[in-house]
């Protein structure tokens, strides 16, 4: 029969760690409801960014921008990967961060050489550890992210690909919030704008001003930048999501055990009660 | 007098979406007046001003930060990285902003990337300061 005291301990010290589940997942509820609110709004502009880049493109057949082709027999590429600042939160972080991975193992075996630029400390720790290159990092920027932030590390990743010959292209991997308890890593190609590229001439008279050139070369940083912004605001939502989800498991998997460990206990004390009562019978027995 | 669908989007918050009877902004080749019907049109903006007419002949400004104006059919688009109208400007905020472009442009004088950064932070913070002077109606 178990110790009682032992028990005892036991639902102490499952009770305290349901305390702190249940607070995490307050806060990353409350977190979450904002973070959602601001992947909702930054969506329109992004839309209307691409809309407006495609229509340029789709217009012009013979567009020729440096960034909408494909340079060939070039092997770098830029890795933008967007993880947490923390974790407990499911499987967010590793889920995004094996993705990337599994890419810079592809990269690597064709001969390329992979360059990551990690957003989130959880990625900046985890590319600090790999045999890999880092660009720049960027640690606890999500919850505060501006489109200004987003300005800056467009014009860096434009500013090296311009740069660096060998860039091929560009991707970005950030974890899609789909619903409160779906959110799927994705990858996207930032450069090449690949769509854009097979977009269909649609043949249609749209005055540019000054030029379509200009219009699309100024767009394009406003695009990138909506780009890494979207992704960050929507790989925070997830991250929210998925650490409340997580908690929330966590919370009703340590409900269970305390109820587990309170049946253990009682069932403990009636049989030492028992025990104590057949005992004093006994007692009572023998001696009248 | 006709009308055409205007929506100003800014990746916190569509700031306008209705219709309108003008619109007037900035553009890197000047200022230009687009009304009802206007062809296929697109042109990067300037950080300026940007003055709407509504149907009931009120006229509204924002201070936009740059960005893009695109004239379709149907619709004509603004995308800028910020937008206020001049009333819900804060002039204390952007006084301050102004300040902070100022030192910061004398701070990184030897590096051109963050100079240019605080340039175009002091353009937006004087934008705003003359946007709000120049057209918040007064409450008085």
């Amino acid at each position: 029969m178990p110790n009682l005291k032992d028990i005892k301990r036991r639902i102490h010290s499952v009770e305290s760690t349901m305390q702190i589940t249940k607070a995490m997942e307050l806060v990353a509820s409350s977190k979450f409801r904002h973070a959602k609110e601001r992947a909702e709004t930054a969506q329109p502009f992004f839309n209307a960014t691409y809309g407006l880049m495609a229509d340029i493109a789709a217009e012009d057949p013979y567009f020729n921008s440096v960034f909408v082709h494909k340079r060939s027999d070039k092997t770098a590429v830029l890795l933008i990967v967007i993880a947490g600042d923390r974790g407990l939160a499911g499987g967010f972080n590793s889920n995004v961060l094996k993705m990337a991975q599994a890419r810079i193992d592809e990269v690597k075996a064709q001969g390329g050489n992979p360059v990551v630029m990690p957003i989130g400390q959880k990625a900046v720790d985890y590319f600090a550890r790999r045999d890999v290159k880092v660009l720049k990092t960027y640690d606890h920027i999500a919850e505060h992210a501006n489109i200004y932030l987003a300005m800056e590390m467009a014009e860096l990743v434009l500013d090296t690909y311009r740069r660096h010959e060998s860039l091929q292209s560009v991707e970005l991997f950030y974890t899609d919030y789909i619903s409160p308890i779906m959110q799927e890593a994705h990858q996207i190609s930032v450069i090449p704008l690949k769509n854009l590229a097979d977009s269909q001439p649609k043949n249609r008279a749209v005055e540019y001003e000054p030029s379509p050139e200009v219009v699309f070369d100024q767009l394009v940083p406003q695009y990138v930048a909506g780009l890494i912004y979207c992704g960050i605001v929507e790989s925070f939502a997830s991250e929210q999501a998925a650490r409340r989800t997580a908690m929330e498991n966590a919370t009703d998997n340590a409900e269970e055990m305390i109820d587990n460990l309170s049946l253990l206990y009682n069932r403990a004390r009636q049989s030492a009660i028992t025990q104590e009562l057949t005992e004093i019978v006994g007692g009572a027995n023998a001696q009248g | 007098m006709k009308t055409f669908l205007l929506q100003i989007i800014t990746p916190d918050k569509t700031l306008f979406e209705g219709q309108v009877v003008q619109l007037t902004a900035r553009t890197t080749e000047g200022d230009v007046g687009i009304l009802a019907d206007h062809t296929r049109y697109a042109a990067i903006l300037k950080t300026g001003a940007l003055t709407i007419k509504l149907e009931n002949g009120e006229t509204r400004t924002a201070a936009v930060a740059g960005g893009a104006m695109k004239v379709s059919d149907d619709r004509t688009t603004i995308i800028t990285t910020a937008a206020e109208w001049a009333e819900e400007i804060d002039a204390d905020w952007a006084e301050r902003s102004r300040q902070d472009a100022l030192a910061k442009l004398e701070a990184y004088k030897d590096e051109p990337d963050r100079h240019q950064r605080a340039n175009l932070k002091l353009q937006r913070a004087l934008n705003r300061l003359r946007v709000s002077s120049n057209y918040s109606k007064t409450l008085i």
